[in-house]
């Protein structure tokens, strides 16, 4: 119950406060910078209006969708850490791939009881680490990222750096999927096998449903989870 | 004058943000003396940098002609770059009438992103709230289906992400069994499994990629 405490504490709370006022007051100096702006150039209240009202619409369905992913975080790593690492750059599922990889580096498995406050600590490290290439790389290069841009697609084929960024992400998420069902054996074999199906169907056979495609990897879990659950328990 | 101002406001938030971001790991190093040695962090560096080094780089650039300066400031700062961000700003820029890629373009699109940020940040955080108030509620029968969280989680982005690719999908996820199975019984340390691993599934798309440049200049 202690690591369950530490990981919940006020004090958590307050240090992890930090990076999401730091985004949300970004977010509003800009926006008064860019909406003096927009009356200054011609663009009426009427218009700012309808593009904030448009705007906000817009952002409500995609925000609504990691929720099951984001409970599924509360619990590994609790509320607090959960919260500061949703507002900020990696969606839920790359949170869970990093916590995922430092576990492995402190030897325990996610979710067990051997996950204390040394895989917690490692956890936030990698997190951390994780956000700060984003966080630095645009630091260093925002400014001057135009020239960025033209001096990569000179050296690079486009369309192969556009392959690179693929070819790792299905190594990382293979090895992550491997190193669970490792020792092909049930029952931690079901969830992975069910959540696949519930997956390759909803973004196969429902394509069209917008909305189902935004919560067809919240559904997937949902069912494998559930189903091995029943099969098992 | 528009543009140096919101750079300034930008490189500011960034720093600010670098440093807030290290804040709880330290935080938890220092009230509860769970610190790791410095050899281990940077492990956990060469892990996550050998895993997402290549999205640190070339997602920024990528995105950079649609969201300018200020959005990728706002962008990598917030993130869901992709999947809220980019299309908040050009539904702002539709409505407002507003052609992308012109200075109205991208004041509009501004306004469009800052928006989607209060959102988003809003959600989060009565979801968090609510979300951490509930799961003590929960009945046994789910609490206890916790345990199989991340292969439900990996088996289902592995299929999503495979599916865009079916051929090296398929590969690289025998590729990866068959290394974490054998390298596992020979003693391979798992961090060097994961660079291995990721490593095989950039060779395997190459190799795919260079098959059908090939196809595709024969034919």
């Amino acid at each position: 119950m202690e690591f369950q405490q530490m990981i919940n504490s006020p004090g958590l709370w307050i240090v992890s406060s930090f990076l999401v006022i730091i985004s949300v007051s970004q977010a509003v100096v800009f926006m008064r910078a860019a909406l003096k702006e927009a009356s200054s150039i011609g663009i009426d209240k009427d218009r700012r209006k309808a593009a904030i009202r448009s705007a906000s619409i817009t952002a409500l369905g995609p925000s609504l969708s990691p929720v099951i992913t984001l409970l599924s975080l509360i619990v590994v790593v609790g509320a607090p850490t959960t919260w500061m690492r949703l507002c900020d750059v990696g969606a839920a599922r790359t949170e869970l791939g990093v916590v995922s990889l430092t576990s492995t580096l402190a030897g325990v498995e996610v979710g067990s009881a051997a996950f204390g406050s040394q895989a917690f600590s490692y956890a936030l490290w990698g997190m951390a680490l994780n956000n700060f290439g984003w966080l630095f790389v645009v630091f260093i290069l925002g400014h001057r990222m135009s020239k960025v841009v033209t001096s990569m697609n000179e050296k690079y084929d486009p369309a192969w750096v556009k392959k690179l960024m693929a070819g790792a992400t299905v190594g990382l998420f293979g090895y992550l999927l491997a190193n669970q069902i490792k020792d092909m054996a049930m029952p931690k074999l079901a969830p992975a096998i069910i959540s696949a199906a519930v997956m390759y169907i909803l973004t196969t056979v429902f394509k069209k449903n917008q909305r189902l495609q935004e919560l067809s990897l919240g559904i997937a879990m949902l069912v494998g989870m559930f189903g091995a659950q029943l099969l098992f328990s | 004058m528009y543009d140096s101002k919101m750079v300034k406001i930008g490189r500011i938030s960034m720093g600010l943000a670098i440093i807030a971001n290290f804040i709880p790991a330290i935080y938890i190093g220092l009230r509860y003396g769970e610190m790791p040695s410095m050899s281990v962090i940077f492990k956990i560096w060469g892990l996550v940098a050998a895993t997402y080094g290549i999205s640190w780089i070339v997602q920024p650039i990528a995105y950079y002609p649609t969201l300018g300066a200020t959005g990728s400031y706002i962008g990598w700062l917030a993130g869901s770059v992709g999947d809220i961000r980019m299309p908040a700003a050009s539904m702002a820029q539709k409505i407002a009438g507003v052609e992308p890629g012109t200075h109205a373009g991208e004041v509009i699109g501004t306004i469009g992103t800052c928006c989607s940020v209060l959102v988003s940040a809003t959600m989060i955080t009565v979801f968090t709230v609510i979300g951490s108030q509930v799961i003590p509620l929960l009945p046994e029968f789910v609490t206890s289906s916790f345990t199989y969280i991340l292969p439900a989680l990996f088996g289902a982005i592995y299929t999503d992400i495979a599916r865009k690719d079916i051929r090296a999908g398929i590969s690289t996820i025998i590729m990866a069994l068959l290394l974490m199975i054998f390298g596992g019984k020979i003693g391979i340390p798992g961090g060097v499994l994961t660079l291995v691993i990721v490593l095989g599934g950039v060779l395997i798309t190459r190799g795919f990629f260079v098959i059908d440049k090939k196809k595709a200049s024969e034919s």
